[in-house]
């Protein structure tokens, strides 16, 4: 049932439990998510949405560093829970953290990283490291820049670079990247952004590409999934999705996202979420509190996916 | 009236390895002004040295970051006082929290991860303020509202937390003191744009709330373009260009700064865009003349051999070009005929 799938997860739930006594709360920061990658075509699909909607916790449960509470994943057809740890399994599926102040420890050089990597994945020789200088070659990095460094004695996107270049060091056919780009110039950035392209049209890298950069990820997905609080509220190809958005609250994104012009200010005030678990926790549609077309119906029960258009709203106006 | 007179900043990274020392030049003679009340954005590339100007100016520097050359003035209520001149750590610390705040870059990861929330506040209020425990939730409170946090984050702690909330705590903390002036390194990395709008009202209201400076590094243009009066941009450890906000949007003259406004993509196209040509340059060799003329689709002769001058272009428009020298001369005429 699952081949001609590179991944497969289907209907993920994680629950975590957050606060202590009469402020705790459990919250389902991933909630019934789905998503496919083939293997016949690589693809960047892009996971986007509000800070703390669950991005990194479908990251983590797909390189099995988080066991889901519910539901399933298989790599080329085979369950995740089994493959994790082996070294087939860290060889092809490579991950970029999302904090590189927090990938790195800070007690040890950062090319260790690469020299482990590469020994114990491409089996370089000791004393050679052919893969890591030109990986890192390939981010606007120069070996000279790393050699004999601490992660304190790197810039913010310095390290953001190395950590792609890590990653691409053992030729992997699933990259999961969390916010690769946050930390580096916008020059830069189209060039990592253009690197990712490439590896998928020419070396059949699929990426699941995590951001908040609605332009960039125009640019070089395929397809996308929007984020609210732990489910995904609208998906289908970028274009379709950003261009003609239905789910309120990719409307909301869309319009949120600032032009690159001093000529028109940000006004008004935008209302904040409140507090996440309380949105966590809120029964019916999770943006109902803040979404300008609720409906009493929002309140009470929560949406099915509703095929429109190519994709799938979780929104009640289309059912 | 400046709050903040940097000049001719000097601050490299000294190491000594293996008998040989090294040095990172990463600020090297940088001069500027911010007056009081404004929002000074910096931008530039990849590490050409924001984070390491703004560790030099608040203070912060220590090996093997040295200050080689260079004054940084404060002027608190017409006080003056050079910071690289106070030698004393104690009241260099005291300066700092009160008076100056630093957010550092990737600070969502410096809330101590086993310390709740709570006992960050407590620790920063009680280094600089002796309240009792009343005055120190009143206090918390009051400022957690304004920045639309709720008070039950005070008993988590900071891995429970998504990034936009510990990025939100980290803003929090570093303004409840009231700071005059405070320096923010990249602090809407990583947040979705709702958030980020959220971030900038919060720092908007901060500033006005508190009557005070902010300087904010951050790669992204669009934020600087929404709420910096007057934007910097930095390259291989020198200011390239400066001016208002507006001005360097709608006429950049650095290449450099072109080529950087130019390669952010827009949503709804997807055509191939391209980005500066070469890779960022070594700072410990840096390039002769002007740093970027490697790069650079004008580079002459000239920009190899001499390091072209930050000059004035236009109404407070400041150009480190060799091609904008005539304009600049100009200038010059005109002011002094
Ligand atoms: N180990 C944990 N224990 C408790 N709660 C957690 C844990 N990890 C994550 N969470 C919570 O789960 C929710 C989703 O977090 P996650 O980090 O996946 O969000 P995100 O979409 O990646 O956010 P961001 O864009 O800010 O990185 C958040 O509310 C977060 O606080
Ligand atoms: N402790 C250190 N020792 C040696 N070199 C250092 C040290 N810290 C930083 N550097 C180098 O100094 C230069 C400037 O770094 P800095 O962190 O100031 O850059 P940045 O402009 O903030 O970059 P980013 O935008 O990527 O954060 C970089 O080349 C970096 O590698
Ligand atoms: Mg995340
Ligand atoms: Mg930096």
């Amino acid at each position: 049932m699952h081949s001609g799938k590179l991944l497969e997860a289907s209907d993920l739930t994680k629950v975590f439990t957050k606060g202590q006594g009469f402020v705790r709360s459990t919250i389902e920061a991933v909630s019934r998510v789905s998503l496919s990658l083939d293997l016949a075509k690589p693809e960047i699909f892009t996971l986007a949405g509000e800070s703390g909607s669950g991005k990194s916790t479908v990251a983590k449960l797909i390189l099995g560093f988080e066991a889901p509470t519910s539901g399933k994943i298989w790599y080329r057809g085979r369950p995740i829970a089994n493959l994790k740890g082996t070294k087939e399994f860290m060889k092809d599926v490579q991950p970029v953290f999302q904090n590189p102040f927090e990938t790195f420890n800070p007690l040890k050089k950062v090319q260790s990283y690469f020299f482990e990597t590469e020994r114990n994945f491409a089996g370089s020789a000791q004393g050679s490291y052919p893969l890591t200088e030109k990986s890192l070659e390939l981010v606007g990095l120069n070996f000279s820049e790393i050699k004999d460094k601490y992660p304190s004695e790197m810039s913010g996107g310095q390290l953001q670079r190395a950590s792609i270049a890590r990653a691409l060091i053992t030729n992997p056919a699933l990259l999961i990247a969390d916010e690769p780009v946050s930390m580096i110039d916008a020059s830069l950035r189209m060039s990592v952004v253009n690197l990712f392209k490439t590896l998928k049209e020419e070396q059949r890298v699929s990426i699941i590409y995590i951001t908040h950069d609605l332009a960039t990820a125009y640019y070089i997905s395929d397809r996308i999934a929007i984020m609210l609080r732990g489910q995904f509220v609208e998906v289908g190809s970028v274009k379709k999705v950003l261009d003609n958005p239905l789910h309120p609250y990719t409307q909301l994104l869309k319009s949120s996202v600032p032009d690159p012009d001093p000529r028109s200010r940000w006004e008004e005030d935008i209302a904040l979420s409140d507090l996440e678990t309380r949105e966590y926790t809120r029964r019916g549609c999770k943006f109902a509190g803040r979404c300008p077309q609720v409906q009493k119906i929002c309140c009470e029960g929560e949406p099915d996916y509703h095929a429109v258009d190519d994709r799938l709203v979780k929104c009640h106006l289309y059912s | 009236m400046a709050i903040l007179e940097v000049k001719d900043l000097q601050a490299y990274y000294i190491t000594h390895k293996y008998g040989r020392s090294t040095s990172v030049k990463a600020v090297d003679g940088v001069s500027f002004q911010v007056e009081k009340d404004e929002i000074y954005g910096i931008a530039g590339e990849s590490g050409c040295g924001k984070s390491t100007l703004l560790k030099a100016i608040s203070g912060l520097a220590k090996p093997p970051l040295e200050i080689l050359a260079g004054e940084v003035t404060y002027n608190f209520d017409g006080e003056r006082l050079d910071i690289l001149a106070l030698n004393d750590e104690k009241q260099r610390r005291k300066l700092r929290g009160a008076r100056i705040s630093l957010i550092p870059q990737g600070s969502m990861s410096v809330l101590n991860p086993v310390r709740r929330i709570r006992k960050s506040f407590e620790d920063i209020i009680r280094a600089h303020l002796d309240v009792s425990a009343e005055e120190f939730e009143e206090m918390v409170r009051k400022h957690l509202d304004a920045l639309g946090l709720d008070w039950t984050v005070m008993h988590t702690y900071p891995h429970q937390l998504s990034g936009g909330m510990r990025q939100r705590i980290t803003i929090a903390l570093s303004t409840i003191l009231k700071p005059d002036i405070v320096f923010a390194d990249e602090p809407t990395t990583a947040l979705d744009v709702v958030v980020q709008r959220g971030v900038v009202q919060l720092i908007r209201k901060i500033k006005e709330e508190q009557r005070s400076t902010l300087v904010l590094v951050t790669h992204d243009l669009s934020i600087h373009a929404k709420l910096c009066d007057r934007l910097a941009v930095m390259y291989a450890g020198k200011i390239v260009e400066e001016g208002e906000v507006e001005s360097i949007f709608s006429t950049p003259r650095h290449p450099y700064t072109r080529m950087l406004l130019n390669s952010l993509p827009k949503l709804g196209d997807s055509s191939a865009r391209s980005s500066a040509p070469g890779a960022p340059p070594s700072l410990v060799n840096p390039p002769s003349g002007c740093r970027f003329h490697p790069r650079c689709p004008h580079s002459m002769e000239l920009c190899r051999l001499e390091v072209p001058e930050l000059l004035e272009v236009g109404s407070g428009h400041r150009v480190a070009c060799f091609l904008e020298r005539r304009g600049a001369d100009a200038q010059r005429q005109a002011v002094g005929s």
